[in-house]
């Protein structure tokens, strides 16, 4: 009997996720319309949107002053408004954390000390940012980004390190080339 | 021995703009809107005319570009609140007609024009969406002032 009633609460489990799913994907799509032609490929913005900027996305304080405005159409609005903009935020960053993958991925190909268990690592906390990614898309769809601020800002503050490890990364490569400025 | 720094032409082209033309007005948003019209549609190039005889127009062009990606940023991150104080404050500056400003602002959304080049996707969406909703906030306003008359 708990097998069939556990069955069921799973069916069901599945399914309000499957309609956030939706939900958030329709939003989604309504936000790229939105913006039309001029904007850029996912993950390939020249520059980061900053954590102030993030926590504004997310604030529960827009939120509470809509709501003081006691207008059910404009609450509705800024709903939507909203969640298209933190649902594109969250592709953005799943589509910065596959660039950064690939760029890793053809870096280590061409290197010859490889270690195995720093790689097995970085893979791991690149396929954890990508599932974290993956459950906020679907929850900002089923509970809005107000209730997300702080899930999110973490998200912001792994992604903000990724970006400073990259850039001195590159500055270190840059460096090390025969014309950088430490063969002079 | 003097041990005076002399700064940078771009960086006093731009203090030179931020005291003689953006000081006089009222807002961040009408700060942005005015530095987006120094922006040329075709080119995307800046231009001053007063700014480009004092310094010079590269000068002028790199300084008018800054001030127009720090005045974006900081209205984007204005909170909502803010961004409705700040929308109201250029509307009564500008001397139209509110019903007319507020019609054609949701219709023709002159704003997105004033994006700057190669902010971040998100940033300008974020921009879009709250002056949309600032202006269904102004437009709620004057509805309800309108009724209880």
């Amino acid at each position: 009997m708990i097998g069939v009633w556990g069955a069921l609460a799973g069916a069901v489990a599945l399914l309000l996720v499957l309609l956030a799913w939706v939900r958030a994907e329709a939003s989604s799509k309504d936000s790229r319309s939105d913006w039309g032609a001029s904007d850029q490929e996912q993950g390939e913005s020249v520059e980061a949107c900053s954590p102030e900027i993030v926590s504004q996305i997310f604030s529960a304080a827009d939120s509470k002053f809509i709501s003081g405005l006691e207008s059910p159409g404009l609450e509705n609005s800024f709903r939507r408004e909203r969640t298209a903009v933190a649902l594109h935020w969250v592709q953005e960053t799943s589509a910065f954390i596959s660039k950064i993958m690939r760029r890793h991925l053809e870096a280590s190909r061409l290197t010859a000390d490889l270690e195995i268990g720093v790689e097995a690592r970085i893979i791991l906390q690149y396929a954890r940012l990508k599932l974290y990614c993956g459950i906020l898309f679907v929850l900002i769809g089923l509970l809005g980004p107000q209730r997300l601020a702080g899930t999110a800002l973490y998200a912001e503050r792994i992604i903000q390190r990724i970006r400073e490890g990259l850039a001195e990364f590159q500055l270190a490569a840059h460096l090390r080339e025969p014309d950088g400025s430490e063969s002079h | 021995m003097s041990a005076m720094i002399k700064p940078l032409p771009v960086q006093e082209a731009y203090e030179d703009l931020l005291q003689r033309s953006l000081s006089r007005i009222p807002c961040d948003l009408g700060r942005m809107l005015y530095l987006a019209s120094t922006r040329d549609y075709n080119t995307g190039n800046y231009h001053h005319d007063g700014l480009a005889d004092r310094f010079s127009a590269k000068v002028a062009r790199s300084a008018l570009e800054i001030a127009h990606r720090q005045a974006f940023y900081k209205v984007a991150a204005l909170s909502l609140e803010h961004l409705v104080r700040d929308l109201a404050a250029y509307l009564e500056s500008s001397g139209e007609n509110p019903e007319e400003f507020l019609r054609t602002w949701q219709r023709l959304e002159p704003y997105r024009i004033a994006i700057p080049m190669d902010v971040n996707a998100t940033v300008a969406r974020h921009f879009a969406s709250n002056v949309r909703l600032a202006l269904a906030v102004l437009r709620l306003r004057r509805e309800s002032t309108h009724s209880d008359r």
